[in-house]
C-alpha cells in the first residue's frame, strides 16, 4: 500500500469542499416565481392574460371603430369576405327580357343590386312559382322560400331584390298545375351574387366623398370588419373589445371584491374564535345553501334595471352577496391553522399585539392561497355573467358582453356561425388561461411540493 | 348515524327556511305594484292574489302569510297564467329537470371517477395528456357552446346518415335524454376527473397503499380495495354542489334543446315577472339543492367509517 | 484490501445485499440516496441500520422490496439475494410473491399507514388471502388469533374496528401482526417506534423480541435511535450519506467505535450512568448535498479527525476484526497516530 504518502494522513489544513448550499436561499415568493417560469403552460397563460388586457384596454385605442354603429350593407358578413363593390348604374325599374329565354337563365349579371331571371315555359306548367335557397336544392326538393307566384305563362322572368347579400344562391322555378299547385317540373340555377353599389348609395353610406370621381364600372371597397359583422351588421372586432370591457370587469373586479370581503370575514371568524366563529359560519353556510344561479336572477330583478343602464352593476352587487362563503370558509381555516403554529405562539409570548399577529403573520400565510383562488374565481365569475347573458338575464342590451355576443350569435349558428364562435372562443381562451395560471400558480406556491424536493 | 341524518335535516329545515326568508324579502325588494304589471293580470287573478296574500296587509303579516302558505307545501297561483296553481307547474315540469339532471349526475360522477382514475395510474403518459387536454376544454368551454355545438353535431350526423339518428331537441325518449345528459353533465365530469385525479395521485403516494404492497398486494386488488374508495372520498364530499351547479346550468340544456323543464320555465317566468311562479320555483329548487346535499352526506357517512360511526 | 464484513464463518446468511445503488431525480437534478450500500442477516438474527434522517437507510430496505416509486427512483445497481435467490430488478414481479409471504415489514407512521376504510382484520387478513390461498373467513379468523398474538385485547371485537378507532400503539401492534401473518424469514422495521410514545415503545419492542423468539425470524431494525438499537440488535450497520461507514456486532459499535462518525452518535447520546455523564456533544455541519457528492469522505467537512487524503478520496471499508469494519483512513495501516478517542483503533493494533 505505497501508493499513499504520510502527507495524505497529515491532519487536513484547507477543505477544498468546504460545506455550502448548492442551492440558494430563496425567499417564498422568489421560490414561487421561478417555480412559475418553470411551468410552461401557466408563463404561456400568463401571457395570454396580459395579452387580453392588452386587447381590451390598448385594442380600442389603435381599432376606433364605434361597436354600435351599424353596417347595413354588411350585415351577419363572416370575415374574410371579398369587399369588392361594383359601381353600377342607379337602379331603374325592369320592363322584362328582351330575348326569348330557353330555360332558367339570368337576364342580366347578378348583383347585390337585383338578380333578374327570366325562363322557357316548363312541361305542362300552367303557371310558375320561383324559389330562393341559400343551401343546394338537393333530392329533397328543398326549394328554399318561394318569392313569386305567376298564375299563367305569360310572365316569365323575375326580378328579385330582396335582402340580397354577396354570395351564392340557388333559384328554382317550379312549374305550377292548372289548379294552382306545384307540379315535380322544376329547374334550377346557381347565381353567384356580386356585391354591387351605385354611385348615390355609396356617398349615402360614406364609402366615397361627394365629389369623389367614380364610374360605373369602378370596384370600390366597403368598410373592413377583419372578424366580419352581427346581425345587425355590427362590427364584430369593436364589440368584442367592448365586450372584453363588461365580461373582464365582472370576471375580475368581482371576485377581487368577494373574496376580498371573504378574507376579512373568514379571518374575522378564525382570529375571534368561540361562539361568535361558530355564529359566522353558521350564517356563511346558509349563503351557500342558496341556489346560486337562482338567487342572481333574483337578486337582479329586485335591483332592477333602469332605461340606459347596462346592469353590470346589480350583478356585481349579487355575485358579491352570493359568492364570499367559499374564501372566507377557506381562509377562516387556514387562520385556525395557523393560530396554532409555534411562531405563532411564540410571538404571542413575546407579546405581539393581535393586530400584528394578524398582519405580520396570518395574513401574509394565507395570502398564496388567496391569490389562488382568486385566480380560479375568475373563470367561474366569467361563467357566470356569460350564462346569465345567455339566458337574457346579464348585461342589457345594446351593451355588448361575450355571454350576451353568444347569445344572439346562437341563434343564426347555422348560416353564420362566426357571430357565436368568435365571442365563444373569447370565453374559452380567456377561461382557460386563468384556469393554467391558476394551476401553475398552485403548484408553485405548494408549500408541501417544496418539502418533498 | 340516525342521529347524524336527523341532525342534518334539521339543519336542512333551518337553511330551507333561510332560503325562503333571503326569496321573500328579494322580492319585496321589487321595484313598484307587482300587481301593476299588466302583462297577463287579470281582474280576477288580482282579486284572487290579493285575498290570498293579504297584499294589503303590512310586509311582517304577508311574511308569515307567505312562509304558512310553505309550510303547507302550497307556492301559491301563477301572475301571468289564469287559473294555474305553482304546484300543478313544478309536478308537470320538475320531473323532466329531475331525470335529465339525475342522468347527468351520474354520467360525470361515473366518467369523472373513471377518468380521474385512468389519468392517475397513466400519469405523465399519453393517456393522461389526452384527458387532461379533454378536460381543460370541458372546464373552459361554456355550457352553452357545447350544447350549441352538439346539437350542430346531431344535425350533422342525421344529415350524413340520411336518417334521424337522434333527435335534434325535445323531450320523450330516451334518445332525446341522451346528448343534453351528457352536455349537462360534461363540465362536471371534468371538474370531478381533475378531483379525482389529484386525490389519486395523493393516494398512490400514501403510506397505507406503500403497506399494501409490501404485503404483495397485486396492483388491480391495490386499486379496487386500497386506492379507490378512499380516493373517491372528496369526490363525493364536491358532489352536493355539483348537483347544485348541474340542476341550474340545465337551465341552459333545456332551452338550446327545447326540454320542457322546470328550468326553462323559470327563465320565461322571469322574462315575464311571474313573480309567485319564480319565488316558487327559487324555494323549491333551493329545498331539492339542501335534501340532495344531505342525501350526500348520509352516502358519506357510508363510505367513510370514520364519519358513520362517530 | 480486504472487502467486506459479510464473509462470516458461523453461517449461511438469509439476506445478502450487495452493491446496492439507487438514485431519484428531482426537480433540483439527480439524488444518489443510496451510493454501494452491501450487508447481510442471519437467520434469527437482528440487523440494525442506524444514521441520521436522509442518510438513505429507509430507502435502502424500501428499494429492496421494491415499494420505492419508479420513476423518479432508480435502482442503478447491486443485488439483493434472499436464500440465494435475487430479489432485484427484473424479478421485480417474482418480488410480490417475497413481499408479505417472505418478508414482512412495518412502518413508522401506523397512524397513516393503515387503509383508514377497511377493518383491521380485513387488512390483517390479505396476506393470507393472497399468498396462502385462504378464503376471507379463514382469513379473518387467523387475523383474529395473530392479533392476540401482538398482544391486542378482544381481539375478535378490535378486528371488526377501523384503524381511526385505535390508538397509534395498538395500530403499530396490528402493523406487526399483518406483517408476520404468513410467518415471514425476514421483518424489516422501518423507524417501528418513532412516532410513538417513550412507553409504548418499550412495549412494541417488548413484543417484536418475543415474536422473533416464538417464530424465529431475522428482523431488520432502521432506526436513528441508539438506545433502540443497544436493546435489540444483534448487529449494527451505521449509515452516513448513503454509505455504509461501520459495521459490526452491537458490542463493536458501542465499545469499540471504530469511525469518527458513530463516535459523534455516541457523544451526542444522553446518559443514565452518573459515572459517564457527559455534556452532550451535537456533531456540528450538516451531511453532504447527495446532489454532487463529494469525492472525498462525506463525513469530512465535520470530523476533528480529518486528514488531507480524507478530503480527496473515501476509504473502503476496512476490515478490523471478525464482522467489525470501518470506512475510515484512520485505520489504514500507514496511519502512524490515531486519536485517543477511537479507543478500539489503539487498543487492536
Amino acid at each position: 500500500m505505497a501508493e499513499y504518502s504520510a502527507a495524505d494522513f497529515a491532519p487536513l489544513k484547507v477543505q477544498s469542499h468546504s460545506q455550502t448550499l448548492s442551492r440558494p436561499s430563496l425567499s417564498y415568493w422568489q421560490d414561487a416565481w421561478i417555480r412559475l417560469k418553470a411551468n410552461r403552460r401557466a408563463l404561456t397563460s400568463l401571457y395570454l392574460v396580459i395579452g387580453l388586457l392588452v386587447f381590451t384596454l390598448l385594442g380600442p385605442l389603435i381599432w376606433r371603430v364605434n361597436p354600435a354603429s351599424q353596417d347595413l350593407d354588411q350585415i351577419s358578413a363572416p370575415p374574410g369576405r371579398d369587399r369588392g363593390a361594383l359601381v353600377v348604374p342607379e337602379y331603374t325599374p325592369w320592363e322584362g327580357p328582351t330575348t326569348q329565354a330557353t330555360e332558367l337563365q339570368l337576364a342580366a349579371p347578378p348583383t347585390s343590386q337585383a338578380v333578374r331571371l327570366q325562363w322557357a315555359p316548363l312541361p305542362n306548367a300552367h303557371g310558375h312559382r320561383v324559389y330562393r335557397n341559400l343551401y343546394p336544392v338537393g333530392p329533397e326538393r328543398a326549394f328554399g322560400i318561394p318569392l313569386a307566384e305567376f298564375f299563367d305563362n305569360s310572365t316569365l322572368y323575375f326580378e328579385d331584390r330582396l335582402d340580397l347579400r354577396p354570395g351564392r344562391y340557388y333559384y328554382s322555378v317550379v312549374a305550377l298545375n292548372d289548379n294552382g299547385r306545384p307540379t315535380t317540373e322544376a329547374q334550377t340555377i346557381t347565381v353567384d351574387v356580386r356585391r354591387a353599389t351605385s354611385i348615390s348609395d355609396a356617398i349615402k353610406q360614406g364609402i366615397i366623398p361627394v365629389d369623389a370621381e367614380v364610374e360605373v364600372g369602378d370596384v370600390l371597397q366597403v368598410a373592413l370588419h377583419p372578424l366580419g359583422t352581427d346581425y345587425l351588421g355590427r362590427d364584430m372586432l369593436a364589440r368584442l373589445m367592448a365586450g372584453a370591457r363588461v365580461s373582464l370587469f365582472i370576471g375580475i373586479f368581482a371576485p377581487f371584491l368577494y373574496v376580498l370581503f371573504g378574507v376579512v370575514y373568514g379571518s374575522v371568524a378564525g382570529f375571534l374564535g368561540g361562539k361568535i366563529d361558530q355564529l359566522m359560519m353558521r350564517f356563511a353556510d346558509f349563503v351557500v345553501a342558496l341556489p346560486f344561479l337562482l338567487f342572481m336572477i333574483l337578486f337582479k330583478i329586485a335591483f332592477g334595471i333602469g332605461p340606459g343602464e347596462s346592469g353590470v352593476f346589480p350583478m356585481l352587487v349579487a355575485m358579491i352577496l352570493l359568492l364570499w362563503p367559499a374564501s372566507a370558509r377557506l381562509v377562516r381555516g387556514q387562520i385556525l391553522q395557523i393560530r396554532e403554529q409555534g411562531y405563532v405562539e411564540a410571538s404571542k409570548l413575546l407579546g405581539a399585539k393581535s393586530t400584528y399577529l394578524i398582519f405580520r403573520h396570518m395574513l401574509p400565510n394565507t395570502l398564496g392561497v388567496v391569490l389562488v383562488t382568486l385566480t380560479f374565481e375568475i373563470p367561474r365569475a366569467i361563467f357566470t355573467e356569460a350564462f346569465l347573458s345567455f339566458i337574457g338575464m346579464g348585461v342589457a342590451p345594446p351593451t355588448p358582453s361575450w355571454g350576451s355576443m353568444s347569445n344572439e350569435g346562437i341563434k343564426t349558428m347555422l348560416n353564420t356561425p362566426h357571430e357565436l364562435i368568435f365571442p365563444a372562443l373569447m370565453i374559452s381562451i380567456t377561461v382557460l388561461a386563468f384556469n393554467l395560471l391558476g394551476d401553475g400558480l398552485r403548484d408553485a406556491l405548494d408549500a408541501r411540493m417544496r418539502n418533498t424536493e | 348515524m340516525w342521529w347524524f341524518i336527523g341532525k342534518r335535516l334539521i339543519q336542512g329545515l333551518i337553511t330551507v327556511w333561510f332560503i325562503a326568508t333571503a326569496t321573500f324579502f328579494a322580492m319585496h325588494n321589487v321595484p313598484g305594484d307587482p300587481l301593476l304589471n299588466d302583462r297577463a293580470t287579470t281582474p280576477i287573478i288580482r282579486a284572487n292574489l290579493e285575498a290570498k296574500y293579504g297584499l294589503d296587509k303590512p310586509l311582517l303579516t304577508q311574511y308569515f302569510i307567505y312562509l304558512n302558505n310553505i309550510a303547507h307545501g302550497d307556492f301559491g297561483i301563477s301572475f301571468a297564467q289564469e287559473n294555474r296553481e305553482v304546484n300543478d307547474i313544478i309536478r308537470e315540469h320538475f320531473p323532466v329537470s329531475a331525470i335529465l339532471g339525475v342522468l347527468a349526475v351520474l354520467i360525470a360522477a361515473v366518467g369523472g371517477i373513471l377518468w380521474g382514475s385512468l389519468t392517475a395510474l397513466y400519469r405523465n403518459r399519453m393517456p393522461d395528456y389526452i384527458i387532461m387536454f379533454l378536460v381543460i376544454l370541458g372546464i373552459s368551454v361554456p355550457s352553452f357552446v357545447i350544447a350549441a355545438l352538439s346539437q350542430l353535431g346531431i344535425v350533422t350526423i342525421n344529415q350524413l346518415l340520411g336518417i334521424n339518428f337522434l333527435p335534434v331537441a325535445g323531450w320523450g325518449t330516451i334518445y332525446h335524454m341522451l346528448v343534453p345528459a351528457l352536455v349537462l353533465g360534461l363540465s362536471t365530469m371534468a371538474y370531478l376527473t381533475r378531483l379525482m385525479r389529484s386525490s389519486m395521485l395523493e393516494i398512490v403516494y400514501s403510506d397505507f397503499v406503500r403497506t399494501a404492497k409490501s404485503k404483495g398486494v397485486p396492483p388491480a386488488r391495490i386499486f379496487a380495495r386500497h386506492q379507490l374508495r378512499n380516493a373517491v372520498l372528496p369526490v363525493i364530499t364536491v358532489l352536493g354542489p355539483s348537483i347544485a351547479a348541474i340542476t341550474t346550468g340545465g337551465f341552459v340544456v333545456e332551452i338550446v334543446f327545447a326540454i320542457p323543464g322546470l328550468g326553462r320555465f323559470f327563465v320565461e317566468a322571469v322574462q315575464q315577472l311571474d313573480y309567485t311562479v319564480i319565488m316558487g320555483t327559487t324555494v323549491f329548487y333551493g329545498a331539492f339543492l339542501v335534501f340532495m346535499v344531505i342525501l350526500v352526506d348520509v352516502i358519506y357517512g357510508f363510505i367513510d367509517p370514520r364519519v358513520r360511526l362517530s | 484490501m480486504s472487502e467486506m464484513a459479510h464473509k462470516a464463518e458461523s453461517s449461511v446468511p438469509l439476506l445478502v445485499v450487495e452493491n446496492l445503488h439507487v438514485e431519484f431525480d428531482t426537480y433540483g437534478g439527480t439524488v444518489q440516496a443510496v451510493r454501494g450500500v452491501s450487508f447481510s442477516i442471519e437467520v434469527g438474527k437482528t440487523l440494525a441500520i442506524v444514521g441520521e434522517s436522509g442518510c438513505g437507510k429507509s430507502v435502502t430496505v424500501q428499494s429492496m422490496m421494491g415499494l420505492i416509486p419508479m420513476p423518479p427512483g432508480r435502482i442503478t445497481a447491486g443485488s439483493a439475494r434472499l436464500k440465494g435467490n435475487e430479489i432485484l430488478g427484473r424479478h421485480i414481479i417474482k418480488g410480490r410473491d417475497i413481499r408479505g409471504s417472505q418478508i414482512g415489514m412495518i412502518f413508522q407512521d401506523p397512524m397513516t399507514s393503515l387503509n383508514p376504510t377497511m377493518t383491521i382484520g380485513d387488512q390483517i387478513a390479505e396476506p393470507l388471502q393472497i399468498h396462502r390461498g385462504y378464503s376471507h373467513a379463514k382469513a379473518f379468523k387467523e387475523a383474529i388469533n395473530l392479533l392476540s398474538m401482538s398482544k391486542i385485547p378482544e381481539a375478535a371485537k378490535r378486528a371488526r374496528q377501523y384503524p381511526f378507532e385505535f390508538s397509534g400503539g395498538m395500530l403499530q401492534r396490528a402493523m406487526i401482526a399483518m406483517a408476520i401473518a404468513c410467518k415471514p424469514s425476514i421483518l424489516i422495521a422501518d423507524e417501528p417506534t418513532t412516532a410513538l410514545d417513550v412507553t409504548i415503545q418499550a412495549q412494541i419492542l417488548d413484543l417484536l423480541q418475543d415474536l422473533q423468539k416464538e417464530t424465529g425470524m431475522a428482523v431488520i431494525l432502521i432506526t436513528h435511535d441508539l438506545g433502540v438499537v443497544a436493546r435489540m440488535a444483534d448487529d449494527v450497520a451505521v449509515m452516513y450519506a448513503g454509505k455504509i461507514v461501520e459495521q459490526g456486532s452491537v458490542d463493536d459499535i458501542f465499545y469499540r467505535s471504530a469511525h469518527p462518525y458513530t463516535l459523534g452518535l455516541k457523544l451526542a447520546m444522553p446518559t443514565n450512568d452518573p459515572a459517564k455523564q457527559h455534556k452532550l456533544n451535537p456533531i456540528e455541519g450538516s451531511p453532504p448535498d447527495l446532489f454532487s457528492p463529494p469525492p472525498g469522505c462525506g463525513y469530512c467537512p465535520r470530523c476533528p479527525y480529518a486528514m488531507e487524503i480524507c478530503d480527496r478520496q473515501q476509504s473502503d471499508l476496512i476490515a478490523l476484526s471478525g464482522h467489525h469494519a470501518s470506512r475510515c483512513w484512520l485505520h489504514h495501516p500507514e496511519v502512524t497516530q490515531r486519536p485517543e478517542d477511537l479507543t478500539y483503533a489503539e487498543g487492536q493494533r
